[in-house]
């Protein structure tokens, strides 16, 4: 299976003042094409920062992230917000939809960023739509739609474009247990359905039995994790780093 | 997509959304009005000044162009020096007062006889000249605004007159008492503000300016027809620096209240921006998108002050018919250009500020 996302003793450290921050100490990982992983851990142990590293919102303060193949250490703000237009899609757990625009509004102003549009991924998007079951909802304000159905629109704006990588940062962190539970059977349909590769950042354990695997974090270094592929990952992880 | 989103951010502010657009307005309007009522008052007192009919405008030295704010006279006497240069034929002192009780008039205090050797006479549509010294001649203008008629009594300048006789408009002034009438409400005996000199071959202007200027060093000559084209022209110098002032305010509230409107739009959306950052937006396409907000309330803004300009020329000339507002093509496009450039000017900081938040910081706003 293909790489897509891959760190190699990735670090980064915040500065609070005069006092510096250690929120990754070395985190080295390999998430393949096609994966449905779970990044676990307590309140403050990395993980989000992980998942801003891996979705090229940040830069590493050392380290490498690869992302299908490009260190974005050594990128500028353009290159990262490309990659963020190409190949990442978010979904956070506060849904964030622009609150002034419809449903459909919000799907399509992830499709005009990114360029895209025509029949072809239309019928992509509807596809997407019919699954999520908000086809009917694109109408609508956020405000006029409930905390599953909003968060069901922001999955569908992460995907329009078809994305490399789907990241998810808490996304049922602001559901009840029946709407996390239809949203976390949605991630499993898309990763199923379209091999949609999905990281799952959450705190909720009861979160891992819809995903592959389990990566667990804790003060910012990974403490385990259940690839299925670990020596796979570690031979290659022995390996020289690719360069860019 | 640009234009839904511009268009959804306007509407679900719209109190700011309207102070924005109506300071805009106000921009344009303040430029438009102002810069309309001088080159009106301006161009209007050229034209009839031009109507005198004589050829040359003799000043007091360091007189200004602007016969309304000229307080400058010379001796009475100076009239017989006048006539002896050569080509000269006729000389009308004249002793200018202003009434800016109800919008801006100047009375020409006259010698009727001289008066009408050089001009050539009014054209009366009723009565005649003033026999005493309480009474006024009126144009046609002034007698329609005011509704006078001949027998009618106007106050003005706190002096009660007689309305004796109604001309035609375009000779100079709009109101006419006798030059001693004027001289006595200025205090100015035996003075005069200028003289309008008739020449016998007009086609000699330069000429006797020249034999003028030797006898005269000092004193203000100028053609008349000169000065009136300068007085109707749109760039006149002596109003320059006034409309420059004008234009430098109206920007100014214009920017700052674009620049405001524009913060606090950013500092509120800064969680919008963030998504926008999240989904690939580049900083280009947050500057662009704050820029054209902004344009399209500056846009509104115009539409609105150029409306509001020519309702506010409207209500000017209502209540002071005498006064003529120019709200000319140029300036339109200038007062628009200028309400653009403070709707660039404003959003520039804002949207740099927008374009350079960090994605992540910008997404966890609350």
């Amino acid at each position: 299976m293909k790489n897509l996302l891959e760190t190699i003793d990735l670090r980064k450290t915040y500065k609070i003042g005069k006092i510096e921050v250690e929120a990754l100490q070395g985190v080295n990982l390999r998430i393949r094409e096609g994966e449905l992983v779970a990044v676990m851990g307590p309140s403050g142990c990395g993980k989000s920062t992980l998942m801003h590293l891996l979705g090229a919102m940040a830069r590493p303060t050392a380290g490498k992230v690869l992302i299908d193949g490009d260190d974005i250490a050594g990128m500028n703000d353009g290159q990262l917000t490309e990659v963020r237009r190409n190949k990442i899609g978010f979904v956070f757990q506060k849904f964030n939809l622009l609150p002034t625009l419809t449903a459909g509004d919000n799907i399509a102003v992830a499709r005009h960023i990114h360029g895209r549009g025509g029949p072809a991924h239309d019928q992509h998007l509807e596809e997407i739509l019919q699954m999520l079951m908000i086809q009917d909802k694109m109408g609508r304000r956020p405000s006029e739609l409930s905390g599953g159905e909003q968060q069901r629109v922001a999955i569908a704006r992460s995907v329009a474009n078809r994305p490399a990588i789907l990241l998810a940062d808490e996304p049922t962190g602001s559901l009840d247990t029946k709407n996390s539970e239809i949203v976390l059977n949605m991630f499993r349909e898309l990763n199923r359905r379209f091999r949609q590769t999905i990281i799952l950042v959450t705190h909720n354990p009861e979160l891992v039995i819809y995903t592959d695997r389990l990566i667990e974090m804790r003060d910012g270094v990974i403490v385990s994790d259940n690839d299925p592929f670990p020596e796979d990952t570690e031979s290659e992880l022995a390996q020289p780093a690719r360069s860019v | 997509m640009n234009k839904k989103m511009i268009m959804a951010g306007l509407a679900a502010r719209p109190v700011r959304t309207t102070v924005s657009i109506l300071a805009v307005a106000l921009e344009v309007t303040l430029i438009l009005v102002v810069v309309g009522l001088t080159s009106g008052i301006s161009y209007e007192t050229g034209k009839r000044t031009e109507g005198v009919g004589a050829d040359i405008m003799f000043q007091p030295p360091n007189s200004s162009l602007i016969l309304a704010i000229n307080n400058s006279t010379m001796p009475i006497a100076l009239e017989n020096k006048i006539k002896e240069v050569e080509g000269v034929k006729a000389v009308a002192p004249v002793q200018t007062l202003v009434n800016s009780s109800s919008g801006l008039e100047i009375i020409y205090g006259i010698d009727p006889q001289k008066f009408d050797a050089v001009t050539g006479g009014f054209i009366w549509h009723k009565g005649g000249y003033f026999k005493a010294t309480d009474e006024i001649v009126v144009d046609d203008v002034y007698a329609l605004a005011k509704k006078v008629t001949v027998g009618d009594q106007v106050e003005v300048l706190n002096h009660k007159f007689k309305v004796s006789g109604i001309i035609e408009h375009g000779k100079g002034a709009r109101l006419f008492i006798s030059q001693q009438t004027a001289q006595e409400m200025t205090g100015m005996v035996n003075r005069a503000s200028m003289f309008y000199v008739k020449l016998n071959d007009p086609d000699q202007v330069n000429t006797v300016i020249g034999r003028m200027e030797k006898v005269f060093p000092t004193y203000g000559l100028r053609p008349l027809r000169e000065y009136a084209k300068l007085m109707m022209s749109t760039s006149m110098p002596a109003l320059d620096a006034f409309i420059e002032t004008v234009v430098f305010v109206a920007v100014c509230i214009g920017v700052l209240v674009i620049f405001l409107s524009m913060y606090t739009t950013i500092t509120e959306r800064t969680r919008e921006i963030g998504i926008l950052r999240s989904l690939g937006g580049s900083k280009r396409f947050i500057i662009g998108l704050i820029f054209q907000e902004s344009a399209v309330v500056c846009l509104i803004g115009i539409v609105l002050g150029v409306g509001s300009s020519f309702l506010l020329a409207r209500l000017v000339q209502f209540i002071f018919p005498t006064l003529i507002v120019m709200i000319t093509p140029d300036w339109i496009l200038k007062a628009s250009f200028f309400a653009l450039v403070s709707g660039v000017i404003g959003s520039l900081y804002p949207s740099m500020k927008a374009a350079a938040q960090d994605p992540v910081e910008a997404l966890a706003y609350e």
